[in-house]
């Protein structure tokens, strides 16, 4: 949990906690779009780590603060489609969106190429919109989820035909 | 009555709801994490949510995904289960604010009862008996100095945010105070995120012992007699029983009206449990208050006949209770062991792992609330307990023997899997646990011998 994160072991100092916290909350910002898997944020010896790892997307979200958490640490898992396409996968459980907001043009169609690291669509819980991006280069072959549509954790949203010189 | 009721937990508690659905003819959803993909209860819900992978920040404790599943599925209520989110009021407030009813307690009661200096104070102020100590938190090590060599040691110092058996610790001699002071503050920080703490005196001769409560909205409060959890290993509770067979009959009702009367005063409504340490001579004091289901309630279920699971959801659907006090008349003793997979012999160690056998034993008044089958995997990251073992007999000698019978069935094997139930056995044939000749330090004070023997 995002609460976990802050560890102190001495005595805590507020506004030492409360800096860092700050410090925390924009480094992760400046990060959007990267791979930040797990931030820890330590006030007794002044300690920050961001781990970045080989998968792309978005915090997911969390009552008590915008930070990533946890691990994958599983493949996806996907109902069985005979054919070469890539899934891209809800991050949590929640309402899909195509777009940024309601009328505006969709983040991809049908035919477009994608490129590693291109936010996808958004899945909304609890108010904040969740970016789900794609880890791999390809073309869309079919977005899988129609608009405001509630989705589970690592359900198919959009698949993609992977091409050549893809991560 | 509810439509619908989403069951934010796992393993046997998820099953136990469900099928308290089930018969009550309300839909159940479950949500589960990726390791629990072929649970139990994903199977016996009539609805299941993927909500995230295995690690528990990210599923069973993930707020967002949990109200997503409640949400999309449309269910009308959530019942916590016990760990957790049971007693995060935060939660329930947020189920409140989606329109979504929490089976339990008013947010703001449940805050005031996690808290336990506040819970300590309130039950003051609503004249339960306390264990001499500070009813506020302790400001300095100074101050811990002063109320310890006031109260007399050995003293108890606890976190005020504490459970589960964590963030406490006694201390025996004067001079040992300062350092287990400053010990348990930083434990309670890193821990619980709050370095408060309290101190009370310690009871030695002490016996664990908690009223089963519920209030409905009208505020009418009825107790379910009492359980005695004496047989703990560093404040984790192994075995349970119902009823005490250390009160007469004015002490169960003296007890039982004090926990009602505890609990009503502050407000409080649905499921929960007053914990006391009961003296050698009888007298009762107040610890702490549970405010969700235990793990422990089946036994209280045998000697009352009473689902407890079923009238949460009644009282939290508005319903008032459909029987009085005097309705509750206990009958006969209940015995509850708890087989962990982990290993008495070394430490109890947790031994996890994939279960080639699982038979569970039967007969005449012999429950088993269990999410486990034969191939099913117990995953290091959830909680290691496997089963609840309970029986029920006309009185304690006859439910021991019972019990014997019961353990003596009982099939658990696989690669790596150990379980408590060896140690179960050993406790059912000591002589003073047959005799009811149990405190609190039973487990230290005679298994350990055996456990190495």
């Amino acid at each position: 949990m995002t609460k976990d994160a802050v560890d102190t072991t001495s005595p805590p100092d507020q506004e030492l906690v409360r800096l860092m916290w700050q410090e925390a909350r924009d480094l992760i910002k400046r990060l959007e779009g990267t791979t930040v898997r797990r931030l820890s944020v330590q006030a007794g010896e002044y300690k920050v780590e961001i781990e970045l790892g080989g998968y792309v997307e978005a915090a997911p979200a969390s009552y008590s603060g915008p930070v990533a958490m946890g691990d994958r640490g599983e493949p996806a898992r996907v109902a069985a489609v005979a054919d070469t396409r890539v899934p891209i996968v809800a991050p949590l459980v929640g309402t899909f969106f195509g777009a940024p907001q309601p009328g505006a043009r969709p983040f991809v169609e049908v035919g477009d190429m994608v490129e590693p690291g291109q936010t996808v669509a958004i899945v909304e819980a609890m108010k904040i919109m969740n970016q789900v991006a794609s880890e791999h280069r390809g073309r869309v072959a079919e977005i899988a989820v129609k608009d405001g549509e509630w989705v589970e954790f690592q359900q198919p949203l959009v698949y993609l035909e992977p091409q050549e010189g893809g991560a | 009555m509810f439509q619908k009721v989403l069951i934010a937990n796992r393993g046997e508690i998820a099953l136990r709801v469900a099928r308290a659905c089930r018969e009550l003819g309300v839909r159940s959803v479950a949500v589960y994490s990726t390791a629990d993909a072929e649970s139990a209860v994903v199977r016996f819900a009539d609805e299941a949510v993927h909500i995230g992978p295995a690690p528990t920040g990210r599923s069973y404790l993930n707020v967002p995904s949990i109200i997503g599943a409640a949400l999309k599925t449309g269910a009308d209520a959530i019942h916590p289960g016990y760990g957790f989110l049971s007693e995060d009021p935060y939660f329930a407030e947020i189920c409140a604010e989606h329109g979504i009813t929490f089976i339990g307690p008013p947010p703001e009661v449940m805050e005031r009862v996690g808290n336990k200096a506040t819970a300590r104070e309130l039950m003051q102020k609503a004249g339960l008996p306390l264990l001499p100590g500070t009813v506020e938190p302790v400001r300095s090590a100074d101050e811990a100095q002063h109320i310890a060599d006031d109260i007399g040691y050995p003293v108890i110092i606890k976190a005020a945010a504490g459970g589960g058996g964590r963030g406490m610790s006694v201390v025996y001699r004067r001079e040992d105070l300062v350092r287990s002071y400053q010990t348990t503050r930083a434990t309670a920080q890193a821990v619980f995120k709050d370095s408060a703490v309290y101190i009370e005196r310690y009871l030695q001769m002490a016996r664990h012992v908690e009223v089963q409560l519920m209030c409905d909205q009208y505020g009418h409060g009825i107790y379910f007699g009492e359980r005695d959890c004496s047989v703990q290993r560093r404040h984790q509770k192994l075995i349970e029983e119902a009823p005490s067979i250390h009160l007469d009959t004015n002490g169960h009702k003296a007890i039982g009206e004090a926990a009602v009367n505890g609990a009503l005063s502050i407000g409080y409504t649905n499921a929960g449990t007053m914990e006391f340490l009961l003296d050698e001579q009888g007298n009762f004091y107040f610890m702490e208050m549970n405010a969700r289901i235990q793990v422990e309630h089946p036994v209280t279920e045998a000697i009352t006949g009473v689902d407890l699971i079923q009238q949460m959801l009644l009282v939290a659907a508005g319903e008032p209770f459909s029987f009085t006090q005097a309705d509750i008349v206990p009958r006969g003793h209940a015995i509850e062991c708890r087989i962990n997979a982990e290993d008495p012999d070394n430490n109890f160690a947790p031994a996890a792992g994939r279960l080639d056998t699982f038979v569970v034993p039967g007969g005449p008044w012999t429950r088993v609330d269990s999410h486990c089958f034969a191939g099913w995997m117990v995953s290091p990251f959830y909680d290691s307990l496997i089963a609840k073992l309970i029986v029920w007999a006309p009185d304690r000698e006859r439910a021991i023997n019972r019990m014997q019978r019961a353990l003596s069935e009982f099939q658990v094997a696989g690669h790596g899997v150990r379980t408590t139930i060896p140690f179960h056995q050993r406790v059912m044939a000591q002589p003073d646990f047959r005799r009811g000749d149990v405190f609190t330090d039973f487990v230290e004070r005679h298994m350990f011998q055996n456990a190495a023997a």
